[in-house]
């Protein structure tokens, strides 16, 4: 078996270990008294910035109407299979629009390629991180769960569209 | 003093000592997880009533009510046998550690140590022999190969640093010239310390008790990410905190050990110079010997959050290669102040 | 034969033939819009643009005749270079609307645009508006923007349907297709015209926006429709059929198929009052029970009846393996009144696919032996005798009595037992005594013989209780092989229903003389065996296009 050169020999010193080791636990030392990072979660919450991956949601417009033509492109393209689109036919000028549109959170990767394929800036990733369930049913959102108020997304929105 | 005061008072001494022993066990682990959460900038365990003191508590009830899991393929006598033998090791091994200076009871002189026997090291070294057996056995009866390999390494990680664990031993008897704690205390008057006098046995066997207690950087028996959990990776409930248990309680007997053999014991140095009362005497070498423990505690633990593990062949490297010649030196070395000084 | 050259390749032609034509025959597609194989040549749409050498201009491969020594370049700097300004040009004025779009996915404009156009549009004015959403007749819709003006429509209203519907009208980029005036587009093809069109401006209303085209998956079967047997395509997406599109077979049906066949003959296989499971009449109420106890209680009621006060019918709805066990199964009984109801409506065939038997197996049904035996009666004899009460027990597979013959509906629920096989609750069904759930034809293996004496194969496309997609061979979309029973796309209905060769094999077991097969395929190499007309047949032989049997076609019946 060829032995493997080290890239670096240890020195007499470091191979005392000793000092090492010192070097090491004063490393740890220092740190216990350095300002800690924890945030105390559901009194103090972390607010993402535009680049977060939440949850997705659909784009509702001021009228109350969704953005989405139900044209299952992100349907396609999610590969976790965890869109399920069903169009219909609407008086609206859009003509389609979903009459159901399910996404199972359980199956949900959070890619963001659903909001990438969209043609129709009609999925976007919210901030919202907040999912637990206590049944399978429950993880399966559908449209009154994800519309959500283009106002609301107004942050991830313009993200998106500075990377256009 | 008759048979039966005897017998009470030691029945005292070993209810006291058995519950001081618990809880401490249960604060170690939550002062543990703090600690390592500082070292990490991070804050730990702090909800469980005021900044999470009553976490040990809600952890011992998850562990009880946790199902009791046993495989199929594991020998069921021994697989319930390795925890309780792990137990007792590390709980009677405390029966020789003096831990203050003898005090007088309603008239009756009782010394702070349960069982103040002349040949108290070698018990010691007898019974920290067995708990390899623990974990042996746990490893071998859980019919799993993690459980195997851990018990394997184990056996021989501790066998090997028993040996210079021994040797270490030696040059501290050499000084005291007697088997017994007590005794040992007693030599280390003042800065007299076993530490400063042979610092290198001091090391030697500060290494060793870690490898003995199997705490990182010697935890290969656990190791995690090789080993799943190594010997107790089929244990779970009260069983597995059997370990928990048992291996915190060895990491109190290993630095109590320590303490005694080259700390100084219980001796707060030149005490006796102050003119104190015995009560007060007793009361502060009694404080002393547990802040000294409490310190090697918290070395153990900072160690742990600071050194990664060892692989295998170092560490088997590091006990023959090493360690032993080292405390070969430090009786040598012992041996030469005795010559020279004539102590 | 005479050669030319195309694309440095030497390849023969016919004399006549057209460059893209004897391309086609090779296996070379050259790109095209307009140009279909069985319609008229129309040359508008010029995508088709190819380099001839010695020809001062690029000529289009759909309208000019190939030639001997000819030297074709399909793909020429020049032929690419005019096929991405054609492209260019058509895409102009289409809207940008693949999401809503029906055609997405199936569709040549976006195929193209995909491989052949430069992929931005330098266009900046306002796109042509035209009218949207236009219905054109009962069954097709047309979108006026996204029209690329290819005349494949109206060519076919002409020539195939032979109804002259559609037309262009206005001219330059302002031209669009319309019907004339008063007129629809509900000839009996009419939906043809969806399957043609090269983008997504004729979309079937029926299918409008029901599912993706990827989402589904595409099982070649044959349809029920009438005895022509046309070869089709079911569309499934979670269980459920969505839509049918004709496939190519000569000799049957072309390209095409009829609207009847495309509408009517799949809807009842989800439909809410599908036989789930077997039923058994109790209190005078149809109740649901397990197989043992109506396989069981089927068997002893069976057994009370004299030889002639048993009729078996038969069904040419049903699959020649499922005639066929019924037929060995009568035998076996000993009984000779056997026979099958005919659904003839005349005024349904014309001369361009639809045939007045609306059934699709009457002639494999006579083949393999649902006649009466020497001294049985007929199908008139069995419905006599129910009138008299000669006949007290009747099985019928796969039809219904009830509303073949109206007046025979009390006398049928005053019979002293009727078992039927059904798919759906039916007038039979509802007044049996014992019902088992038959399978449709498209949850079952099995043939069909058309009124050419082509036998022809059924394959499953919709999965019930004992079938396995992945395992039975059914076609498999994205979602059917990833789906787990967890996701609700992947919980289509499965009905709990049975071939009816599969109920009678069941049965025969009960009643103590065993027809046991395993597969539709033993079956089928079973009759060919027994049967002359199908000797040396077998799956494999017959295939996706069908095989040739020894039967007599049958004689056209034309009565318009």
């Amino acid at each position: 078996m060829a032995v493997k050169k080290r890239e670096k020999d240890l020195t007499l010193l470091e191979k005392m270990y000793i000092p090492e080791i010192v070097k090491g636990l004063s490393l740890t030392m220092k740190n216990m008294f350095k300002p800690k990072f924890t945030m105390k979660y559901p009194e103090e919450k972390f607010i993402p910035p535009a680049s977060y991956r939440g949850r997705p949601v659909l784009v509702m417009e001021e009228n109350g109407e969704e953005r989405c033509v139900a044209c299952g492109l992100c349907s396609r393209v999610c590969p976790a299979l965890a869109i399920e689109v069903q169009a219909a036919e609407t008086e609206r000028e859009k003509e389609r629009y979903p009459v159901k549109f399910e996404i199972n959170m359980l199956r949900c990767i959070f890619c963001g390629f659903c909001e990438e394929v969209c043609p129709e800036e009609a999925i976007v990733m919210s901030k919202d991180y907040e999912l637990a369930f206590s049944h399978r049913e429950d993880a399966i959102y559908g449209k009154d769960k994800l519309l959500t108020p283009v106002i609301q997304l107004k942050d991830r929105i313009e993200f998106l569209r500075s990377y256009k | 003093m008759n048979i039966w005061m005897i017998l009470l008072f030691s029945l005292v001494k070993i209810f006291i000592i058995v519950n001081v022993m618990l809880i401490t066990v249960s604060y170690l682990v939550y002062f543990e997880r703090r600690v390592s959460a500082w070292a990490q900038n991070r804050l730990g365990p702090n909800r469980v009533g005021w900044e999470g003191v009553l976490q040990p508590f809600a952890d011992v009830l998850k562990l009880l009510l946790k199902e009791d899991i046993v495989p199929d393929a594991a020998n069921k006598p021994i697989h319930t046998l390795a925890p309780i033998i792990a137990l007792f090791v590390a709980f009677t091994t405390y029966a020789v550690i003096p831990f203050g200076p003898s005090i007088s009871i309603f008239g009756y002189t009782v010394p702070l140590v349960v069982a103040d026997i002349n040949i108290g090291i070698l018990y010691v070294l007898a019974l920290t022999s067995l708990g390899v057996y623990a974990i042996t056995l746990a490893g071998w009866s859980s019919g799993s190969k993690y459980s195997l390999f851990g018990g394997i390494r184990s056996s021989a990680q501790m066998i090997s640093y028993e040996i210079s664990m021994g040797f270490s031993v030696g040059g501290v008897l050499l000084l005291a010239g007697s088997l017994r704690p007590e005794a040992i205390v007693e030599a280390q008057q003042g800065w007299m310390w076993n530490a400063i006098l042979q610092p290198i046995g001091f090391i030697t066997f500060l290494v060793s008790a870690f490898a003995e207690t199997n705490r990182l950087p010697f935890d290969l028996p656990e190791a995690e990410p090789e080993l799943v959990g190594g010997y107790h990776t089929e244990y779970s409930s009260m069983k597995f905190a059997g370990f928990f248990l048992a291996e915190y309680a060895n990491m109190i007997v290993a630095s109590a050990m320590i303490v005694t053999l080259y700390l100084g014991g219980w001796r707060f140095p030149y005490l006796e110079n102050f003119g104190l009362s015995a009560g007060w005497f007793a009361i502060i070498s009694v404080i002393t010997f547990f802040v000294k423990v409490a310190a090697l505690l918290f070395f153990f633990i900072w160690v742990r959050w600071s050194l990664p593990r060892f692989r295998y062949d170092q560490l088997m490297n590091l006990g023959w290669k090493v360690m032993f010649p080292l405390s070969l030196l430090n009786i040598i070395w012992v041996a030469a102040l005795i010559m020279i000084f004539k102590i | 034969m005479p050669k030319f050259v195309l694309d440095g390749k030497e390849i023969e032609f016919k004399p006549g033939q057209t460059i893209i034509q004897a391309a086609k025959d090779h296996g070379i597609t050259i790109p095209h819009f307009c140009w279909h194989e069985s319609l008229s040549v129309a040359g508008n749409c010029r995508v088709c643009l190819v380099e001839i050498e010695k020809m001062p201009k690029l000529a289009i491969a759909c309208s000019t005749t190939a030639a001997e020594g000819m030297v074709v370049y399909t793909a020429s700097e020049k032929a690419l270079g005019a096929r991405n300004a054609v492209m260019e040009f058509l895409l102009i004025n289409h809207p940008l609307d693949c999401p809503i779009c029906d055609e997405a996915g199936e569709c040549k404009l976006q195929d193209y645009a995909y491989s052949h156009s430069a992929g931005e549009s330098r266009f900046v004015e306002e796109k042509n508006h035209k009218d949207k959403r236009v219905p054109l007749g009962p069954y097709v819709m047309f979108d006026g923007d996204r029209c690329i003006s290819c005349s494949r429509c109206i060519r076919f209203c002409d020539e195939i349907a032979k109804d002259n519907e559609l037309t262009f009208v206005k001219r330059g980029d302002r031209v669009t297709i319309t019907t004339f005036p008063g007129e629809e587009l509900d000839n009996p093809y009419s939906l043809n015209v969806t399957d043609i069109c090269p983008v997504g401006a004729l979309t079937n209303r029926d299918f409008r926006f029901r599912a993706r085209v990827w989402d589904m998956s595409a099982n070649k079967t044959i349809c029920t429709g009438c005895s022509r047997g046309c070869n089709i395509e079911l569309w499934v997406r979670n269980n459920e059929i969505l839509r049918i599109t004709p496939r190519q077979n000569e000799e049957v049906n072309t390209f095409w198929m009829c609207d009847h066949g495309r509408i009517n003959t799949f809807k009842f296989v989800n439909a809410e009052d599908r036989v789930d499971g077997p039923h058994i009449r109790k209190e005078g109420k149809l109740v649901k029970v397990e197989w043992n106890e109506a396989l069981t209680q089927a068997a002893s009621k069976l057994k009370k009846f004299a030889k002639n006060e048993i009729a078996f019918i038969g069904s040419a709805f049903a699959t020649l393996e499922d005639n066929y066990l019924l037929v060995k199964f009568a035998h076996s009984l000993g009984v000779k009144n056997i026979d099958f109801i005919r659904h003839y409506i005349p005024s349904f065939a014309d001369n361009i696919l639809r045939r007045e038997d609306m059934t699709p197996n009457s002639l494999g049904a006579e083949a393999v032996g649902v006649k009466p035996s020497q001294g049985g009666l007929n199908i008139d004899g069995i419905i006599n005798g129910i009138k008299e009460k000669k006949i007290k027990a009747v099985y019928l597979i796969d039809d219904d009595i009830a509303a073949a013959f109206p007046e025979l509906e009390e006398e049928l629920a005053k019979l002293d037992l009727l078992i039927v096989n059904a798919t759906n609750i039916n007038k039979s069904a509802s007044v049996a005594d014992i019902v088992f759930p038959a399978a449709t034809y498209a949850e079952k293996n099995g043939t069909f013989v058309n009124f050419q004496g082509r036998v022809q194969r059924l394959k499953p496309a919709v999965a019930t209780v004992e079938d396995d997609r992945a395992l039975d061979g059914l076609e498999m979309s994205r979602l059917d092989k990833f789906g787990t029973k967890f996701d609700r796309w992947a919980q289509g209905h499965k009905y709990d229903a049975k071939s009816s060769w599969k109920i009678l094999s069941a049965l025969s077991i009960e009643m103590g003389f065993k027809l046991k097969f395993n597969m539709a395929e033993d079956v089928f190499s079973e009759i060919a065996k027994n049967t002359k007309a199908f000797s040396g047949l077998d799956y494999d032989v017959i295939g996706e296009l069908g095989a040739q049997s020894k039967l007599q076609p049958e004689e056209k019946i034309i009565t318009t």
